[in-house]
């Protein structure tokens, strides 16, 4: 709109003819705008609905759809939300799952930001070979991992702890994540490392004080990845960690009687995708550049 | 130089510290902390908490959580005794889960409580928390599963009295249609409901002797006996228009929300078939009032069966043996622990001495004192069968009755894959 | 550089060399090694051996068994053809959403907020997803958002009769309610007809409704009363008695012997009707099926026909964004002139787009739809929370069936084994693409 203030002054030999250009030009766009905003609507639906949804009572919920909310005076209740905060597992199942996203994401990128380092700037042997070996590490899916951890885990009694998880999503996390900083890491200048060498610097301490700093755009893009990963996975959970119960695992047990435990579903559901939502509207330029770089995988 | 190395071993330490306090703090939890596992979620779940508190109440120094496993509970204990991290205590809803755990030694004898359950309950209640006469469980919990509850006022609309054979049922059910409300609410998506029809059928059907034959694979599932007990149920589900929100409807509707929409206003249809612990969902999820607004009767007998019962227990067990454990298992056993969870009803205890006046109403007090009364009882078949063929969500019974539901016109072909899915099951069981 | 042998001689820069530039490397590289070797290479060795054993441990070799029992197992095979459809249908649709999103957000000024609002849902676990997507399918159009939507088009161009839920209440009223219900006899004028209905639940009868009364014949004249059929017990069907409520404005037709509306009528409050100056005889009374349509009974998403589906829809509406964005960014790339020089040319927008824009995105397109590709053999957390227990099977997808055969109450380590091996070769096409493509970038 500013825009277009700005122009009038400037452009207006014959005001009836910008007029009608501009008229012509945003009819033959309305089209457009108009399917757009009726995509965009119907992509912002599904999230509304299920956070109104939270808002209904349970007896509600039987025979009212989310959209009743508004018209009558009003049935919201956030009897939910205090229910759940008060007589549930729920919260103690979001803290779980917040260790275990941070955990997995602290690790992975730390290990990885090492061997990222070595691919990139370390000379030994056999360099290029274990680099394709990662790369081909990135496509195993990690149900081929699930049987043996399982029976692993037992052994090492670790079954069933976070520790267990944030360890599982580290390993899982590095492939993506060391050829991810390998490619950021091999495009900062030599000059500047060559430098730090010639005076004297050690390895350790040219990582830690130029290649991490340098690197932090693509450390925070994967952060962001990788937090997301963790805090939304359900599969590896479900499997080591039916008893500490992240979120989606306690939601997971409800679902099964899905119109009665709606109460409980929607509300912690909509809790457990608010964070993921403030990481990604707060991040979203280093999520984007991360998805760019890494729509390889 | 040798400060950056530092700072950066120390972040590393720091990181590992961190990640280690995490899963040690996990680790300390369990000092004064027990963990209990049952099936029970939404209403039931409050109702055992319930129960749980007033533990704590007396035990001050422990604390109790409690989880749910939900309907999928054999495989969440089956993992996690695998996984050597099972519960302190849990629940079992199976008798045949108590046999197989105690078998592998997973676990503990419950000697210590013998006195308080004779003194408690009745023999046959406390024999059946037995595996090779070593006791392993207490039954604190009962279920009739023999109970059909209706809306008082659509049976009133309709002119309809509580039928007590199955004509008298198929007659008022199309009066009940006539009227203009659906006879029967059917919560298809959970399995276990329609294999608790079935059973009430066959057991009333075929004789209590063809059960308990069934119930252990000595007849096939394709006898002419169980046949007859399809074609029984066929008369229920068979027409769609019977059923609130028709076959596909059903087949989406979980227990609970079958049991709330027979009860709410307005209400979606007259009758729903299961146990006594109907009652606590219709108190906590709608407003309708015992005998003013829903009722019960007994499941309708067919031929010359008489009144016979099939139910369930919940047997409490131990998987490790501390005071705390010990204690909360005695805590189980005694009437009051009954009592609590009595007076918020949709529950039946076998304990002798909890007292009738504990049940909130004249209702509950009718079905609770019918599961000790009853001629012929007999434990909710599913429960004694191989976990994945009675007892697992998808496949199985619970997949195989939903197919019947789906299409109930193919007795033989039902007949015919219930017997290749038990005959599987128990290949594979022994 | 190319990936060439890896025997080409060890630079050492540092002067220090030997042991010491050996120990720098293998502190950078240890962890991320002993990561990578327990957690993946381990396990993927583990799972290939396990694969060729049964349930019961590795003393109970089975050969290809479990391999054979993929393609037996009904389950499994739902499994593999519904992945299967997933394939066939998934990668290229969101390719080819996400590519008409990229374009069209070119041509609006707000397209920075039209790309977050399609673009969020990445950020929310396929599991949440699958929550959302439950709610909206719900088949009773009050509450699934989706019916709903469709129940009110639908209602508008159809709108629900009266007595939707109406049967006749004896044999001798024939049709369905699909046709409109027709007296069976052919009636003369001077009769009187019964029109009685049943299975009408006591909110649908209009308002004002008296106790029925039967008209008394007329020459000249078809009477006749149309009425609530029922009284509590039942009573008698077919006949009119006391405690039985009329059915007023309920539109009854006449029909000829040719089966042509010659007249019609409406019922008052007793629930009477009368067709007068009816000649000859042979004509049926009728009542037309508007009065019985039935309202919108919602679209059976999460029944066993539309559950892949209705998930299917629930998956796009996660991954269109990802494929916009990327296409976006590819289509930024493309130089302005080369796309005003083929305009210039006399290219419509269309042959531009298809001649020009398309294949310079090419690349791009390809990563799109091999990302999908991959991500659509291994979804999982979306297809166990949109299915309700009762269609989860026929759901099911190839990682839900590996998972399920191995944790989810059948326990056969063997065989899910070889489902997690089966679906590993499925990825390995893609891996050897991942490598090639490394060995051209490097």
């Amino acid at each position: 709109m500013a825009e277009v203030a700005a122009q009038q002054p400037i452009v207006v030999p014959d005001p009836s003819d910008t007029v009608a250009a501009r008229i012509i030009r945003i009819a033959g766009k309305l089209p457009v705008n108009l399917f757009l905003a009726a995509i965009g609507l119907v992509w912002l639906v599904p999230t509304i609905g299920l956070f109104l949804s939270s808002l209904l009572a349970p007896n509600d919920f039987n025979s009212k759809g989310w959209w009743q909310i508004i018209s009558k005076p009003s049935v919201a209740t956030w009897a939910n939300y205090s229910n759940l905060w008060n007589s549930t597992d729920i919260p103690h199942s979001l803290v779980t799952t917040a260790e275990i996203a941070i955990g997995g994401t602290v690790f992975p990128i730390l290990v990885a930001a090492l061997a990222g380092y070595a691919f990139a700037w370390l000379e030994f042997p056999g360099r290029d070979w274990l680099f394709v070996v990662v790369i081909g590490l990135l496509v195993v899916p990690l149900q081929m991992a699930l049987i043996p951890m399982f029976s692993l885990y037992n052994k090492l009694g670790i079954f069933d702890t976070v520790i267990s998880l944030v360890l599982f999503h580290t390993a899982f996390g590095l492939p993506f994540a060391i050829f991810l900083l390998r490619n950021f890491f091999i495009g900062i200048p030599k000059d500047i490392l060559e430098s730090a060498r010639i005076d004297g610097a050690s390895e350790v301490r040219i990582f830690s004080r130029l290649i991490l700093p340098l690197g932090l755009p693509a450390i925070a893009s994967l952060a962001i990845f990788q937090f997301l990963w963790t805090w939304n996975d359900l599969l590896v959970a479900l499997t080591f960690a039916r008893n500490t119960q992240p979120v989606t695992v306690a939601i997971y047990t409800n679902l099964r009687q899905f119109g009665s435990n709606i109460d409980i579903i929607a509300p912690a559901s909509f809790l457990s995708l608010v964070i993921p939502l403030a990481v990604f509207f707060a991040f979203q330029r280093y999520f984007v550049q991360g998805l760019l770089a890494g729509s390889v995988k | 130089m040798s400060k950056h190395r530092l700072i950066a071993a120390a972040l590393l330490a720091a990181t590992v510290a961190a990640l280690v306090g995490v899963s040690t703090a996990g680790g300390a939890r369990h000092a004064t902390t027990i963990s209990v596992m049952a099936v029970w979620t939404g209403a039931e779940q409050k109702s055992f908490e319930a129960v749980l508190a007033g533990f704590q109440k007396t035990n001050s120094g422990v604390k109790v959580k409690y989880t749910s496993g939900g309907d999928q509970m054999p495989t969440v204990l089956a993992t996690a005794v695998q996984g050597g991290n099972p519960p302190d205590v849990a629940i079992l809803a199976q008798p045949g889960l108590m046999k197989d755990f105690a078998k592998k030694g997973a676990l503990k004898p419950l000697s210590f409580v013998t006195s308080t359950l004779k003194a408690n309950f009745a023999p046959v209640w406390s024999q059946l928390g037995q595996v090779n006469g070593k006791q392993y469980g207490v039954i604190w919990k009962g279920a009739n599963k023999s109970t059909v509850w209706y809306n008082v006022p659509a049976f009133k609309a309709a002119g309809v009295k509580p039928p007590a054979n199955w004509p008298a049922l198929i007659k008022a059910a199309s009066t009940l249609k006539a009227s203009g409300t659906n006879p029967y609410s059917i919560g298809g998506a959970d399995g276990w409901t329609l294999t608790d029809l079935f059973e009430n059928i066959y057991l009333r059907s075929a004789g209590p002797a063809k059960y308990d034959q069934l119930s252990t694979h000595k007849i096939k599932w394709t006898d002419p006996s169980v046949k007859t007990a399809l074609k029984y149920m066929a008369q229920i589900i068979g027409n769609s228009g019977d059923i609130a929100g028709g076959t596909s409807g059903a087949l989406q509707l979980d227990f609970p929300t079958s049991v709330s929409q027979v009860f709410a206003s307005p209400s979606k249809a007259a009758m729903v078939f299961e146990g006594d612990f109907v009652a606590g969902v219709i108190t906590s999820s709608t407003k309708a009032k015992p005998v003013s607004g829903f009722n019960v009767f007994g499941f309708p007998a067919i031929g010359k069966s008489g009144t016979v019962v099939v139910g369930g227990g919940d047997t409490a067990v131990m998987f490790k043996d501390n005071p705390a454990t010990r204690a909360l298992i005695k805590y189980l056993a005694s009437p009051e622990a009954g009592t609590i969870w009595a007076k918020r009803g949709g529950f039946s205890s076998p304990n002798k001495k909890v007292p009738a006046s504990a049940y909130p109403d004249p209702i509950t007090r009718v079905t609770a004192t019918a599961l000790a009364k009853a001629p012929v009882f007999r434990f909710d078949m599913s429960d004694l069968q191989p976990a994945s063929f009675g007892g697992t969500v998808g496949q199985g019974e619970f997949k195989i009755f939903q197919d019947f539901l789906k299409n109930p016109k193919n007795v033989n072909g039902i007949a015919a894959s219930l017997e290749s899915s038990a005959a599987k099951a128990y290949a594979k069981g022994k | 550089m190319t990936v060439g042998p890896p025997a080409r001689e060890v630079p050492s820069s540092d002067e220090g060399g030997g042991w010491r530039s050996w120990g720098v490397t293998a502190i950078f590289l240890v962890p991320a090694a002993v990561f990578l070797i327990v957690w993946i290479v381990y396990p993927t060795v583990y799972t290939i051996i396990r694969s060729f054993f049964g349930r019961d441990g590795f003393n109970n070799f089975v050969g290809i068994d479990n391999f054979k029992a993929i393609f037996t197992t009904s389950v499994l095979t739902t499994a593999i053809k519904n992945n299967a459809i997933w394939l066939g249908v998934v990668p290229a649709l969101v390719t080819a959403i996400g590519l008409i999103f990229a374009v069209l957000t070119e041509r609006i000024r707000w397209s920075v907020a039209f790309k977050t609002a399609v673009f969020m849902p990445m950020a929310i676990s396929l599991f949440a997803t699958g929550v959302i997507w439950r709610l909206m399918d719900q088949k009773d159009p009050n509450k699934g958002t989706l019916n709903a939507v469709i129940g009110v088009v639908h209602d508008a161009f159809s709108p629900p009769g009266p007595l939707s839920n109406a049967a006749p209440s004896t044999p001798s009223i024939v049709g369905s309610p699909q046709t409109g219900l027709v007296l069976k006899t052919p009636i003369a004028p001077g009769k009187v007809v019964r029109l009685g209905l049943t299975a009408i639940p006591p909110e649908d009868v209009p308002s004002g409704a008296k106790q029925a009364v039967q008209p008394p014949p007329k020459p000249g004249e078809i009477d006749g009363v149309v009425w609530r059929d029922f009284k509590p017990g039942g009573g008698v069907p077919g006949k009119v008695e006391k405690g039985e409520l009329a059915l007023p404005n309920v539109t009854v037709n006449l029909r000829d012997s040719s089966g042509k509306t010659v007249q019609s009528a409406t019922t008052d409050d007793k629930g009477d009707f009368a067709f007068k100056d009816v000649k000859g005889s042979g004509y049926k009374v009728a009542i037309g099926a508007d009065t019985f349509r039935q309202p919108f009974a919602g679209v059976d998403w999460l029944g066993s026909q539309l559950i892949t589906p209705s998930i299917i829809i629930a998956y796009i509406w996660v991954w269109a964004g990802f494929a916009m964005v990327v296409i976006a960014a590819g289509l930024a790339a493309i130089p302005r002139e080369t796309l005003e020089a083929a305009r210039t040319d006399g290219g419509s927008e269309w042959q531009v787009f298809r001649r020009v824009t398309v294949p310079l995105l090419a690349p791009v397109l390809s990563v799109v739809f091999i990302t999908m590709l991959i991500n659509v053999l291994k979804v999982f957390d979306i297809v166990l929370s949109v299915a309700p227990g009762s269609t989860q099977t026929d759901a099911n997808v190839i990682a839900l069936a590996m998972w399920r055969t191995s944790f989810g109450g059948v326990n056969d380590f063997g065989l899910g084994s070889a489902i997690a091996v089966f679906l590993f070769v499925l990825v390995i096409p893609v891996l050897a693409l991942n490598v090639r493509r490394f060995r051209r970038e490097v």
